[in-house]
């Protein structure tokens, strides 16, 4: 009896409540560059996943900048191509959260740093600190060209071009655009740029001229498929049409390798539009896909822009953004990774570009 | 929906040892075992008990486990331990019945469906999150020879989930879905054998022999629904799994007594790793959501069955977990005896090196235990046998060591992993002459 008593006793210590859910999720290893999740209402302070929306602006193509590379913080500028009064320019925009920009809120609208000429193109902007200055890099239709500036705001055009087309580079279809710059660990400067559907990489001692690296791409599309041969349910590659729009974001990865991660947008045959990632170790060669979008919403997401922190990684794109059922627009949204945590609620605009 | 892993595949006690005595000793005591703890270390050694014996006790184990430098949070596995032995004689032949039960005090059992390439501390983070009963029984036909076998119980779970309801896509708030979850909390068990020679009063041999079991779980979700009144859908899932495997283990033990008050035990536990049936689920889907009279609205794409996973095969080798122990009866009164317990243990990871798709993180472990005990003689009259309490410290130390992933766009990608493990306890006996 009394044994019956102890073993009733303890099993009521233990059943009394339901348990809790457990845990054994938090901060474990990711490569930083997804799966993204879009952001949720309650992560942003617009309409998620939105975080630079202008319907007459029509905000795309983001960059985005550490706001302090000495820190850790989730402060970043974000830089975006637009239009003003029917011209392209690109603007600039900070957010202290890495996600309430100034010019979200009403009254307000990001700072322009760079306006085209008289019959230029301004796209694709991407941004790195390079010996003391910022540069900007956007595409113009000819070719990669470049501004420098010392505070980030006011930059100066330099003449000519960064990269031009290079007849030589028989793969290059049309002329390099979409740059995306970044300085790596050893403080080499390089570039991968779009063209013809297929991505190139080049290198500069100073940020402002860049070479070729070797006569061929470093990544194309995936090879499509004969449908017959797929299995029940398995979806041709999402980016067997051409991949654009790179996103270059070096690192060290724990193991002490070089890790050159490229975002980039996928093109499938029927035009839909995913993010993509390819990498590779070393400093050099051929880029390794991963099959699987790590961003795909059906929203025509293109053009990444990766920024890091100790909180995460969050994807800027342009979206497609739908306010009514015949009203679209691109707008620049935002997404997170690791898919499984939640950021903290947004905090307020910031209150300058 | 994709590849799921179901891992919770064993038993807390071969990770943290049942009882303070066996804890402090690294758990080195299969041949050299009378109590409780006989139940999971060798049932044979309840025959040796000389009275009815009750214990009770609390243990905590908590990780510190990091990858690439931050903690994981894995769970911490604590809860009651307890057991009873109860000898006695059939046909002049001693015999003895015991029991012993590890009851968590968070949850009596947990499953986590995770995708395969998902990182996740395999040995640790779920597996343990059980209870575990043992019951087995014992004789001593001749003096020098026990032998005992019984079984234990772990408990799982399998469930079903079912969803119905109107959704509407254009109107979230208007969506109305019910669903029943139908979970059953289920025991699977596994047998265990074990025999103790003592070839002299002094020296003490063991083998012990303990089951396989893998426990399927099969879960099943249905979806069915009318969407915005403009079509019908119909979404059938099945999933099949090993939810718990536990391999199984041979272990050959040795005690020696060196000195009246020192004693020296020696453990290897072969584990049968090799039979290990990953906890990937494969997934049956069936997905039918014909498009509405007059096409899909602008904007509306149907969303369409998931691709088949590739499930990555996981290799794990057999290991040979050899756990040594020493226990000094460093005080000796007429009413009460004190004793320091000191342990070690070693177990290789069976986990072959993560370099692919698959994040089942391990690491080899060292683990070193002291404990102390204070055995109370006859303390009070209504108490003429003995009152003893033990307790243990325990620190596993799991190496540091750096993974590198062959494939550069791996989206988990190079890491470190490491960490320790506290476990501490105590046990509380009561012995009735």
């Amino acid at each position: 009896m009394r044994l019956t008593r102890l073993a009733l006793v303890l099993s009521a210590a233990s059943c009394a409540s339901i348990g809790s859910p457990g845990a054994g999720d938090v901060d474990l290893p990711a490569s930083g560059a997804g799966p993204f999740r879009k952001l949720d209402g309650n992560e942003t302070l617009g309409v998620a996943p939105f975080v630079l929306d202008d319907r007459t602006r029509l905000w795309h193509d983001p960059a985005v900048l550490p706001a302090d590379p000495a820190s850790d913080g989730a402060g970043v500028f974000l830089f975006a191509a637009g239009t003003i009064a029917g011209g392209d320019v690109i603007v600039r925009t900070r957010a202290d959260d890495g996600r309430s920009f100034f010019g979200g809120s009403v009254g307000t609208t990001p700072a322009v740093v760079l306006k085209a000429d008289a019959g230029e193109h301004v796209v694709a902007p991407s941004v790195a600190r390079v010996g003391g200055n910022v540069l900007l890099y956007w595409s113009d239709g000819a070719g990669v060209r470049v501004a420098s500036s010392a505070d980030g705001l006011t930059f100066a055009k330099r003449a000519g071009y960064a990269l031009a087309a290079d007849v030589a580079a028989s793969w290059e279809k049309t002329p390099p655009g979409a740059p995306s710059v970044a300085v790596y660990p050893d403080g080499r400067v390089r570039m991968v740029y779009a063209a013809g559907g297929y991505l190139g990489e080049a290198e500069s001692e100073d940020g402002l001229t860049f070479r070729r690296l070797g006569p061929d791409p470093i990544f194309g599309p995936s090879i499509a498929p004969d449908l017959s041969t797929l299995a029940p349910g398995q979806k041709p590659p999402f980016d067997d049409a051409r991949v654009d729009d790179p996103c270059v974001v070096p690192r060290v990865t724990p193991a002490g390798r070089l890790h050159v991660r490229v975002l980039y947008t996928g093109v499938d045959a029927a035009g839909v539009t995913s993010i993509g990632l390819a990498a590779r170790y070393g400093d050099s060669g051929p880029l390794s896909r991963q099959t699987q979008p790590v961003y795909a919403i059906g929203k025509a997401e293109r053009a990444p822009a990766l920024f890091e922190w100790s909180g995460g990684s969050l994807l800027y794109v342009s979206q497609d953004r739908a306010p009514a059922p015949d009203t679209h627009y691109g707008a620049i949204a935002a997404a997170f990774a690791p898919a499984n945590l939640r950021l903290p609620p947004a905090t307020a605009f910031a209150d300058s570009p | 929906m994709c590849a799921c892993s179901m891992q919770a595949y064993a038993n807390p006690l071969d990770a943290f040892g049942l009882g303070s005595r066996a804890a402090g000793m690294g758990s080195a005591v299969a041949a050299d075992t009378s109590g409780f703890d006989a139940n999971y270390y060798n049932p044979a050694g309840l025959a040796r008990a000389r009275g009815l014996e009750l214990s009770i006790g609390y243990f905590r184990a908590s990780h510190y486990l990091k990858t690439n430098g931050h903690d994981n949070d894995v769970d911490p596995v604590k809860g009651l331990v307890g057991g009873l032995v109860a000898p006695g004689t059939i046909f002049g032949v001693p015999f003895a019945f015991g029991l012993a039960i590890h009851l968590p005090d968070d949850r009596i059992s947990r499953v986590r469906a995770l995708r395969q390439e998902v990182a996740r501390w395999e040995m640790y983070d779920n597996r343990n999150q059980r209870l575990f009963l043992a019951a087995n029984l014992a004789v001593s036909p001749v003096k020098w020879l026990q032998i005992g076998g019984g079984f234990s119980f772990m408990s799982s779970t399998e469930g079903k989930l079912d969803i119905g309801g109107l959704l509407n896509i254009f109107r979230s708030e208007d969506s109305a879905l019910r669903h029943q979850v139908d979970a059953d909390l289920t025991a699977v068990r596994y047998p265990q054998v074990g025999m103790r020679v003592e070839l002299s009063p002094d020296v003490a041999l063991a083998v012990v022999y303990r089951g396989e079991f893998k426990l399927k779980l099969d879960l099943s979700a249905y979806l069915h629904g009318d969407i915005s009144q403009l079509t019908t859908a119909v979404y059938a899932l099945e999933t099949h799994s090993v939810n718990n495997f536990l391999p199984q283990q041979l272990v050959v033990a040795g005690s020696w007594k060196l000195t009246p008050d020192l004693r020296t035990n020696l453990d290897v536990t072969w584990v049968n790793w090799g039979a290990y049936v990953p906890p990937v689920a494969s997934l049956n889907v069936a997905l039918d959501i014909p498009p509405p009279a007059g096409g899909w609205p602008n904007g509306v794409t149907p969303p369409q069955a998931p691709a088949p996973t590739r499930i990555e095969a996981l290799k794990m080798s057999d290991r040979a977990v050899p756990h040594v122990g020493v226990e000094w009866r460093a005080l000796a009164r007429p009413r009460w005896e004190g004793f320091a317990r000191a342990g070690y243990e070693y177990a290789k990871s069976p986990i072959g090196a993560q370099t692919g798709l698959t994040n089942y993180i391990d690491r080899d472990r060292h683990s070193m235990s002291i404990g102390l005990g204070l055995r109370a003689i006859a303390p009070i009259a209504e108490l003429p046998g003995d009152v003893r309490l033990d307790a243990h410290a325990q620190l596993s130390e799991l190496v540091t060591a750096t993974t590198r992933k062959a494939d550069p766009a791996d989206l988990v990608g190079d890491y470190t992993a490491g960490g320790h493990i506290w476990n501490v306890g105590a046990t509380l006996t009561v012995g009735f002459p």
